[in-house]
């Protein structure tokens, strides 16, 4: 029996209603009075001069009410093409009419003239002296030339010694060195521990292999949109389907140079979001713009292949990674050099190349990664982001290392983990952590220390790992006079977190679920909240509600003193009344009660306030395992058994947490087997769901979800982040399985069948 | 463009308007009519999210003309529930928490009671492949499903 009453149950969500009847508005469902349609006009080339760009015949459509480009945006700051498109579907013109389908009709009037420029598509080919620059034309160094000139840099600035010789030769040796550079490079991070030479050296075993991992799209469900309204004051309104209300807001006002508080961002209901809706993104600026153009309301909603021409995907990567490893199973050294394809926009998540360390202890580490421009649209978050990319490269190596020294991979990895207090490599020592419980309990509940298959049946492994993270929020509890409570915030509800929210509110009040209600505020109203993404939400808004119950809770104690007469040590706050303790007479108070005295008192209404910031953060451990079948006529691989475990903290809402696990164990799933946005010298050839194949309930079995619970020190009740983990592992627990199914190890994602009976037919099966 | 006079019958209320021929069925519902429950995920009928009955059948509204649905039985979202009482999917789908940002739970519910009204006895390889047309990018589908097996079971008891 759990020593609460409301955490840690797996009570409906407070949006239930609203959910399965239709009634919660997205943000296409915002329809203001005398509201206009827009649409953007998109390139339709990945890289081309813009000659001409002529609105005239569009102008006559009766309905049109405005048409704009880059020359109506009054700040400079770039929000359309205007002298070039480095890819294709990149917004050059944004109109406005009074029906969807005029729009789109005046939107396809408007004649751009281009001249069509070299493109580069292929990460490895953009980094190379021959292929055409996007951005500028200066080179990077490579980690070799990198080297030579770091030791330049450090001997010209150490005067201990005279080093001219070794400078003059170094000189030489950077000039020999001329062509190790990269072109197209948005930006590198480079981190050592240690030294991997010293590593590989001790090593019985190294494995080296490439890693391709494609661009995904998040395929949230809802299409971006946004409904702006300016009015003749001025004053910006808009309602966006967004995981950050105030980041829009800040992106709003330094884009087109608007006061702060002349902007408040209405945030809708979120048709799901996964990182790709974070800040301003396609439809925020265009909107904006319009309104202020027409002086009407404006929405625009892009449909789903504008989403997938000028959404901001996952980065694709191509990761070359090295790992040694003792015959005993020490894991020595491991070196990655990452390629991130950032797109035509700098911004890829080249900082979580770093998570090829995994949860390992090992003494030398060296990682080196680019982002690379090519001619496809930006980049952005995707659950975990960067993390699933660097993981399926690590946890392949591990693997494949296991296989070769005969060790389970299991006890392989085992072997390896960090414990509390162990040194993270690259940075800080580990809390409390859950990584061995994760992985033995993944391993219980899917019967691997007795695991059985048929012929072309195999078993995989392989554990991910994220950080939460932490932000602002500040939250607002008050006291009804009918007893009950009613929380205040401004943070986005990404799944589950204002059910999360309003559960620690309930608890903290003694109170049940149902007398606790929640309210989100616009930019204008609420307290500033971090954006909802990154696991941060049930972490920080978590915490940031219970400090505002507990000073609620003060407050509603202190008010039963004054009222009672009584000290308030001799007083309790259980089932929603305040007790007297030690008393002759039994005396309570009700909430309702001590609010309506609220109203007279000096003191006022109860209202308790929480706010919150940075703290260190917790990290926590999925660990999957996948039984796969694999048919060798077709290469086509099914998923017989899939199960998921992950150290939560502590499940506030374990049906919510379940869900998490759930969802996230498939789509890293469909990264593995079968999403890939493709491209050509033309551009992005997939823009649709017959195409991009995103996986639908008859393509896998049950998940089976673990929950396991090692409690956060800092989380609210102990909770930790979940929404990230579980896609971290997938891809290489799906590999890991095909490798033990029939022998063959594609790490070129997605393991699509005819990649399978490639490598069979080489193997000569 | 030239508008044309159309009846819709939609959760039983009548609706005679005056509509270009090119609108869809799902444009009417959202734009005309104001109903928003039915929602656009994908604009050409892979993704399942506006999925209503007509006449007995899910049909992808996206993909219909508002003109074809003229003289029919539309039911959406809004009209599921009757006097206010919630329909057992709508039920299931709270319990088993088969819903999460919910924007494509309209089409699942709609599209679960046109397959379980045809086939009550249903089978979860049978229901897994029925929904196939539908997308749902947040539950991994496990309590989609349940939540739909649920409904069934309790349907079946109250036939």
């Amino acid at each position: 029996m759990s020593e609460y009453s409301v955490v840690g149950r797996g009570v409906p969500r407070v949006d239930a209603l609203e959910k399965v009847t239709g009634a919660a508005k997205y943000g296409a469902d915002v329809h203001p009075p005398g509201m206009l349609y827009g649409k953007i006009v998109r390139s339709e080339y990945p890289h081309a001069k813009i000659l001409r760009i002529d609105t005239h015949q569009a102008e006559r459509l009766p309905g049109v009410r405005a048409i704009i480009t880059q020359a109506d945006v009054e700040s400079g700051r770039k929000v359309f093409a205007s002298d070039k498109v480095v890819y294709f579907g990149e917004p050059v013109a944004a109109v406005a009419a009074t029906d969807s389908d005029i729009a789109e009709e005046a939107a396809a009037m408007i004649n751009i003239e281009y001249e069509r420029l070299p493109v580069v598509q292929d990460v490895m080919d953009a980094i190379k002296f021959t292929a055409p620059r996007l951005h500028s034309d200066e080179p990077k160094d490579d980690p070799i030339r990198r080297a030579v000139r770091n030791r330049l840099k450090h001997l010209s600035l150490d005067d201990s010694d005279d080093h001219s010789e070794e400078i003059s030769q170094l000189e030489a040796k950077l000039n020999m060195l001329e062509q190790n550079v990269y072109y197209n490079i948005s930006a590198e991070t480079h981190t050592e521990v240690g030294d991997v030479e010293e590593g590989f050296a001790a090593s019985d075993i190294i494995v080296e292999d490439t890693y391709s991992i494609p661009r995904v799209h998040q395929t949230y469900m809802e299409p971006h949109v946004s409904v702006a309204s300016v009015d003749s004051a001025g004053k910006v309104t808009v309602w966006a389907s967004t995981q950050g209300p105030f980041a829009i807001r800040s992106g709003i006002a330094g884009t087109l140079g608007i006061p702060l508080s002349q902007i408040n961002v209405v945030p809708t209901v979120m048709g799901g979001g996964f990182g790709g809706r974070f800040g301003v993104t396609m439809t925020h600026i265009p909107a904006v713009l319009l309104s202020q153009q027409t002086g009407r309301p404006v929405r625009v909603q892009v449909n789903r292949k504008e989403e997938f021409l000028d959404g901001r995907p996952a980065p694709g990567c191509v990761i070359t990674m090295k790992t040694g490893a003792a015959k005993s199973g020490e894991i020595l050294a491991c070196q990655a050099l990452a390629f991130w394809d950032s797109g035509a926009v700098s911004g890829a998540s080249i900082g979580s190349t770093i998570r090829v360390r995994g949860v390992y202890k090992i003494p030398h580490l060296k990682v080196d990664a680019y982002g690379v421009y090519t001619n496809k649209s930006g980049t952005t978050a995707y659950r975990a982001p960067g993390a699933p990319q660097a993981i399926f490269a690590a946890e392949s190596q591990l693997d494949e290392i296991a296989r070769r020294i005969g060790m389970d991979p299991i006890e392989f990895r085992l072997k390896n983990m960090r414990e509390e207090g162990d040194l993270i490599p690259g940075g800080g020592k580990e809390p409390v952590v859950g990584y061995k419980e994760t992985l033995k309990a993944v391993a219980d509940a899917a019967g691997w220390w007795n695991r059985e298959k048929s012929p072309n049946q195999g078993w995989g492994v392989a554990i991910g790992d994220w950080t939460n993270g932490c932000g602002p929020g500040g939250v607002y509890v008050s006291i009804h006079e009918d007893g009950s409570a009613r929380i205040f915030h401004g943070s986005m509800d990404i799944t589950g977190t204002d059910t999360a929210i309003t559960q620690i509110v309930a608890e903290v009040l003694t109170l049940p679920y149902e007398r606790v209600t929640i309210t989100r505020g616009d930019t204008d109203s609420a307290p500033y909240a971090t954006g909802s993404g990154g696991s941060v939400v049930t972490f920080t808004m978590g915490n940031t509600a219970k400090l505002a119950a507990e000073d609620t809770r003060r407050r509603i104690l202190e008010l039963a003193a004054e009222r009672l007469g009584i000290e308030i040590e001799a007083l309790e706050l259980k089932d929603g009344k305040v007790f007297v303790n030690d008393s002759d007479l039994p005396k309570s108070i009700s909430l309702g009660e001590l609010a309506a005295y609220s109203l007279n008192t000096k003191g006022g209404p109860i209202v308790g306030k929480g706010s919150f910031a940075q703290q260190s953060s917790t990290p926590a451990l999925a660990a999957q395992i996948a039984k796969v079948e694999v048919d060798l006529e077709t290469g086509r691989v099914k998923v017989l058994k899939m199960i998921s475990s992950q150290d939560v903290g502590f499940a506030i809402n374990p049906m919510a947490v379940e869900g998490q696990i759930e969802g996230g164990t498939v789509q890293g799933y469909a990264w593995a087997i079968m999403e890939e946005m493709q491209y050509d010298r033309n551009g992005n050839v997939n823009p649709g769901f017959v195409d991009y194949r995103v996986p639908t309930s008859a393509d896998l079995p049950t998940v089976e979800s673990v929950i396991v619970e090692i409690p956060a020190p800092n989380g609210p009740f102990g909770a930790k982040g979940v929404g990230e983990p579980p896609i971290t592992p997938t891809l290489a627990t799906m590999s890991n399985a095909v490798v033990d199914a029939v022998g063959v190890r594609v790490n070129d994602l997605p393991i699509k069948p005819e990649k399978i009976t490639a490598a069979l037919r080489n193997n000569g099966r | 463009m030239k508008k044309h006079p159309v009846s819709l019958t939609i959760n039983g209320d009548q609706y005679d308007l005056l509509i270009e021929p090119r609108k869809t069925l799902l444009a009417v519902l959202r734009d005309t009519i104001g109903l928003t429950g039915t929602k656009e995920g994908c604009s050409t009928g892979d993704c399942g999210a506006c999925t209503v009955i007509v006449d007995g059948k899910s049909v992808t509204a996206c993909l219909m003309l508002a003109v074809s649905a003229s003289s029919k039985q539309t039911t959406t979202i809004e009209g599921l529930s009757s006097d206010g009482a919630l329909h057992p999917l709508q039920h299931a789908f709270i319990e088993k928490g088969g819903y999460q940002c919910g924007f494509c739970t309209p089409g699942f519910i709609m599209a679960s009671k046109a397959y379980l009204d045809e086939n009550p006895n249903a089978s979860e390889t049978e229901i897994r492949h029925a929904l196939g047309g539908n997308i749902c990018r947040c539950t991994g589908y496990t309590k989609i499903i349940e939540a739909v097996m649920s409904a069934a079971e309790k349907m079946r008891a109250a036939r």
